[in-house]
């Protein structure tokens, strides 16, 4: 996924370092704040500025659990709010809008809730984080000092694991294994400072980048190198008390202990324990989901919690969190799945910061503010770059139907009265290439096919009937009917039968008109079977029913199976629905002939793989490009096949390995081939036919039409080795 | 493009049309299935990789092909170079069931002198009600054809992926003893493994 993640992944490191610094500033004065909060002993201008600015931000709090006021919807899984009773959590990022309670709420957080089961540590610890106090790491002494590392420190240490036992070492190991992917800026693993960490638990720095680690790393934080020094954890005995993961305020009040009972030691530890842990389970979610609590990705409602935070709060955190990785491209990218509105798109994105993190200063809040005011200003601007993209696209769209409203009524008033003076003028046929109007494609395609075995409507309804019966008779007895099939056993028979039904409903399956109960169904059903009651020595073969199903769409019943049978009729169709494979033969090599001369490296490049044209041909040839190309496009192609002939349908088919030579130029036979059996759905009419127009179908002066019958005459060489698909 | 692999296997899918081979590669390769998935007309094509044990990457090419007798000639041209066969039937239909026998005819024919690794399977096995195949009688003949049998429901996703774990172990271990080999004249098995070597897994190839 993009986004937060993949940023992480790659700067974390040195994002880390650089991010710390200020944040670290900045954190430690919040979490003085907020730890004093914490403690219940608030203290200072920054708590009280914070508090206003949280204020501001924070919608009401709500007891933690179900009630929870930043989850009006309960969370799928019916989990508690991982945000804790001020319903402000983020996935895992530390929440910068405290509300008094919250630190302890997230700091009691180090066992991980039901729902925070992800968060926790392979071994079953929570990490914690803590800022890395990049200043000397003062021993305890100097709490109050804001911005100081030492208070961090102090916090740090007096920050405990967690009820494992197994302590920091099995912890930060654990956080350190995971963290390799997701190492991000400012991603820290607990492993470093797990080192002879006590039961206690390793204290290690959160990274001061919180926001930055937030952003690029969903899961683990690097930890930075410190010492951890569980002995000095005041509340060594606190940790073991707090066992079963509670989400209720209460609780974790109880819990964070407060190894603040000085200068806020608790509100930063809590905030770094939990927001370790919240990144931890973040990356346990769904792979490529920032689906922590409190993260909406791309929309998404994370899998746990689908609380609805202030959408001001969430942008604001997402976009400072964003500002401080220099990553926003994948920002843009989520971006333009949005709506227009921005406040819309970045809400989805991220939420405050978790309210287990210290709240940030106001000066940083300041600075996330007018970095989120930027961002804004970007995303709106990406947003109108997308609303213009749209429009122009209408506006070819609209330009295109004109230019199709406008043929068709030279189609129907100048052409179509006088069909046969006019189907060979140069602007017929340069109006043929554009494409036929839909409302006339079934009249110029029948016309174009021409009825050279003079089938009649009438003829069709006897040979319907005919059909008929005789699905009756072999649903009734199993005996030969009186009409013998030619060559054609009573078994293959039966099995045409019954598979013609079957494969109706495997034509187009996505259009849903041709399965049983469709409005097509039994049209096709009608058209195939009287052809195969009308030419039992081609019979019914799979690839049919795709073609007769493009007829069903663009003629009446009758005008389809007269088209259908003719088209069937054609030297191309029937050797291949015969498999006449020395015909078939002879088509693939002069198809290669000019294969060779248009695309002479991909010429190559198949023939070293040994990848014959029978491979992707048949396909393609049997369907006439309708079941491997988008039905808008392959119309276009039996528009021009009409106009055309045969000779079309492999010109195309040098046009499409045109379109895709540089990919196939990349691939082995296997990819190679399935690709050409599957194609992109996203293949554009312009590109394709403006591929195809570049294709020259002229080999030393000889056309398509002129190396056939050479090779006809020439069967020894029709018939070598080229597609051994024709060899017995 | 090609990732690592140490051993390229090529399979072949044979049985009556409408059994279930699309579906049933659909299931194993891309983990989806669809009710009404498009006919085969010709050949189609699958990929998947296999680590039969650590370190031993087998890269499976699939050839599914269009079961209608009238493509027999045409798929036909393709067996020769398969190392391994899946011989399809549908357990609902008992006709798709004694086709089987003619399919294993034929391809042993056709690929001979080559030797082919086969294995039976009985699909659409989440239909029970309509099922007309009886398990020992499919057990009979797979014995009968030397291959083992296996139930599968590419709907249910039941014993999708044993069903080409099994005929990929068994193609290996008549590489192993020999009696498959990669040849340039046969795509069946190809071998990254240095040609002198023994075809034994090895941690890195390539």
């Amino acid at each position: 996924m993009v986004g937060p993640d993949d940023a992480g992944a790659q700067g974390g490191a040195a994002l880390f370092p650089a991010g710390r610094q200020e944040e670290e500033a900045e954190e430690d004065g919040e979490r003085d704040g907020s730890r004093s909060r914490s403690l219940s002993g608030g203290s200072g201008q920054e708590e009280l500025l914070l508090q206003r600015y949280l204020a501001g931000k924070v919608g009401p709090t709500a007891p933690a659990g179900l009630g929870c006021k930043c989850c009006p919807e309960r969370p799928p899984n019916g989990a508690a709010c991982v945000l804790g009773p001020h319903g402000r959590m983020t996935n895992g990022d530390a929440g910068f809008l405290l509300p008094p309670e919250e630190p302890p709420a997230w700091a009691v957080r180090t066992e991980p809730g039901p729902e925070e089961e992800e968060a926790r540590l392979p071994n079953g610890g929570v990490p914690h984080f803590l800022p890395d106090p990049q200043p000397e790491p003062g021993g305890g002494a100097s709490r109050a000092s804001p911005p100081a590392g030492p208070a961090l420190e102090e916090q740090l240490r007096s920050c405990y694991l967690g009820p494992d036992p197994e302590g920091g070492a099995a912890v930060g190991s654990g956080a350190g294994t995971e963290s390799p992917s997701e190492a991000a800026a400012g991603v820290r693993t607990p492993r470093d400072c797990s080192d002879g960490a006590a039961a206690a638990g390793a204290l290690c720095p959160a990274p001061l980048g919180f926001t930055d680690i937030n952003l690029n790393s969903r899961n683990t934080y690097e930890v930075s190198r410190r010492r951890s020094a569980p002995e000095h954890l005041p509340h060594g005995g606190t940790p073991a008390t707090a066992p079963a993961p509670s989400q209720e305020p209460t609780d974790k009040t109880k819990r964070i202990a407060v190894p603040g009972s000085s200068s806020g030691g608790g509100g930063g530890i809590t905030d770094f324990i939990v927001r370790n842990f919240f990144t931890k389970r973040t990356k346990e979610l769904k792979p490529g989901l920032h689906s922590a609590p409190g993260w909406k990705l791309f929309g998404k409602v994370p899998p746990r919690e689908n609380f609805q935070k202030d959408s001001k709060i969430i942008q604001q955190e997402y976009e400072a969190r964003t500002g401080r990785t220099c990553k926003p491209p994948p920002q843009a990218t989520r971006r333009k799945n949005f709506e227009f509105e921005p406040l819309s798109t970045t809400a989805l994105i991220l939420e405050d910061r978790p309210s287990n993190l210290p709240a940030k200063s106001i000066e940083e809040a300041l600075r996330h503010r007018q970095e989120y005011d930027e961002m804004v200003a970007e995303a709106k601007k990406r947003e109108i770059k997308e609303a213009h993209k749209r429009k122009r696209i209408m506006k070819e769209r609209f330009k295109q139907e004109e230019n199709i409203a406008n043929a068709m009524v030279i189609w129907i008033n100048e052409i179509l009265p006088n069909w046969e003076g006019m189907r060979t003028t140069r602007r017929v046929r340069e109006l043929w290439w554009q494409g036929l109007p839909p409302s006339v494609r079934g009249k110029v395609w029948s016309l174009a096919i021409g009825n050279e075995l003079n089938i009649t409507h009438e003829l069709y309804e006897i040979f319907l009937s005919r059909a008929k019966e005789r699905w009756k008779s072999f649903s009734e007895t199993n005996s030969e009917n009186d009409l013998e099939d030619a060559g054609v056993s009573v078994a293959d028979r039966e099995a045409s039968l019954e598979l013609i039904k079957l494969d109706i409903s495997r034509t187009f399956p996505s259009f849903y008109i041709f399965q049983k109960g469709g409005p097509y169904h039994d049209l096709l059903h009608s058209v195939l079977g009287a052809y195969t009651c009308y030419r039992p020595d081609v019979g019914y073969v799979q690839g049919m029913s795709f073609i007769a199903a493009v007829l069903i769409l663009n003629l009446e019943e009758a005008d389809a199976f007269i088209a259908f049978a003719n088209l069937l009729n054609k030297p191309c169709q029937l050797a291949f629905f015969r498999v006449d494979h020395s015909m078939m033969l002879k088509y693939f090599a002069a198809f290669e002939v000019f294969f060779e001369e248009n695309l002479p490296k991909l010429f190559l490049h198949f023939k070293s793989y040994s990848l014959t044209p029978d491979i992707y041909l048949i396909d393609w040839i049997f369907t006439l490009y309708s079941k491997s190309l988008p039905l808008d496009l392959a119309c276009r192609v039996w528009d021009v096949f009409c106009r055309d002939g045969e000779e079309f349908l492999f010109r195309t088919g040098l046009g499409i390995l045109r379109l895709y030579e540089d990919i196939l130029l990349q691939m082995d036979f296997i990819h190679i081939a399935q690709f050409l059996t599957k194609l992109p759905e996203d293949i554009t009419s312009e590109k394709l036919f403006s591929c195809i127009a570049a294709i020259q179908m002229q080999n030393s002066n000889k056309k398509w039409a002129q190396v056939f019958a050479s090779l006809m005459k020439d069967n020894k060489e029709g018939d070598k080795n080229h597609s051994p698909a024709l060899k017995s | 493009m090609d990732s690592l692999w140490h051993y390229q296997f090529r399979i072949i899918m044979l049985g009556d049309s409408t059994v279930g081979k699309s579906s049933l590669l659909k299931r194993y390769t891309e983990g989806a299935f669809l009710d009404s998935i498009n006919q085969t007309v010709g050949v189609d094509f699958y990929v998947q990789f296999v680590e039969l044990e650590p370190g031993l990457r087998i890269k499976l090419q699939f050839w599914d092909t269009a079961g209608q007798e009238r493509f027999r000639s045409v798929t036909r041209s393709y067996y020769r170079n398969s190392a391994g066969a899946v011989l399809m039937f549908d357990l609902t239909n008992q006709a798709s069931f004694e086709s089987i026998k003619e399919w294993h005819r034929e391809m042993t024919e056709t690929v001979k002198p080559f030797h082919v690794v086969f294995v039976l399977v009985g699909h659409k096995s989440d239909l029970v009600p309509q099922r007309q195949v009886e398990r020992k009688e499919a057990e009979k003949l797979a014995s009968s054809l030397g291959a083992k049998y296996i139930e599968t429901s590419a709907k249910s996703n039941s014993n999708v992926d044993d069903a080409f774990q099994l005929l990929t172990l068994e193609i290996y271990e008549a590489v192993k003893a020999g009696m498959l080999s990669p040849n340039k004249d046969w795509d069946g098995v190809k071998s990254r493994l240095p040609p002198t070597e023994e075809p034994k897994p090895r941690s890195n190839s390539l």
